[in-house]
């Protein structure tokens, strides 16, 4: 870490504004990235990237300057988008949410019917938070395991376990609903 | 990953459109400051006062506190 990142990360944790605007201005892109991995909607990973921000503006005085801050913002990010995964089946039954977001800013293949792509976002929507964002995460993010190990504060096999319970889950809910993959 | 493992794969990419976009598409440090200067919540001293006034209520007459609960 050079001099003027520490530098400029102690004036952060003084409260100084314009610190916190250029720390801002160089991981709002990476943060929001890693949240919409994670959450699969473009509103919410941006509502999720400035909540992001604003825990870190309010535990800056916690912050220790020397420890690399984009670690520190992924995890705070990670912990937010669980708590959002885990809020949002009650919210919203995601039999038709995840899918009607699915299909309004993703472009899912047009040979799977909307009945499987339904289907599979019911299945899940269905899964705990950990185990959904692990197995979108190594899946359909394709994101290595070291990453998202990194980012949930867990170890390589610990994912492993994650992605390997939600498999299971999966398959057996899919199979539930007439989908054999 | 076996065979099986690879199809679910397939099947979760292509039902929900593969990867997510990870381009932000516009700046969000406007509304970030939005949020920052925006007064915080302040309780006014008199309900603070109301409120102790109503717990030193409670304390000392505390056969006060089913009429209280029905009030509320």
């Amino acid at each position: 870490m050079t001099g003027t990142v520490e530098a400029e990360l102690e004036q952060f944790t003084r409260g100084d504004i314009q610190a916190f605007e250029t720390l801002f201005r160089e991981y709002q892109g990476k943060v929001y990235a890693w949240i919409v991995r994670i959450v699969r909607d473009p509103g919410a990973a941006e509502d999720l990237t400035l909540e992001t921000f604003w825990r870190i503006y309010r535990a800056r005085a916690r912050f220790d300057p020397r420890r690399p801050f984009g670690a520190w913002a992924r995890r705070i990010a990670t912990n937010l988008a669980l708590e959002h995964l885990s809020r949002r089946p009650a919210e919203k039954p995601l039999d038709d949410g995840l899918a009607r977001r699915a299909a309004a800013t993703l472009t899912p293949d047009s040979a799977i019917g909307a009945e499987v792509r339904a289907k599979v976002a019911a299945a899940l929507g269905e899964l705990p938070a950990k185990l959904r964002a692990a197995v979108t995460l190594a899946m359909i993010e394709e994101t290595p395991y070291a990453e998202i190990a990194d980012a949930l504060g867990i170890s390589i096999n610990g994912v492993k376990s994650r992605v390997f319970r939600a498999v299971r889950l999966l398959r057996r809910s899919l199979e539930k609903r007439g989908v054999c993959p | 990953m076996n065979e099986r493992d690879e199809a679910l794969k397939e099947l979760l990419k292509r039902a929900t459109g593969g990867p997510a976009d990870p381009e932000l598409k516009h700046d969000l440090w406007p509304e970030m400051l939005r949020r920052l200067e925006r007064p915080p919540v302040r309780i006014p001293w008199w309900d603070w006062a109301l409120a102790a006034a109503l717990l030193l209520c409670l304390l000392l007459f505390p056969e006060t506190i089913p009429a209280v609960l029905y009030q509320l």
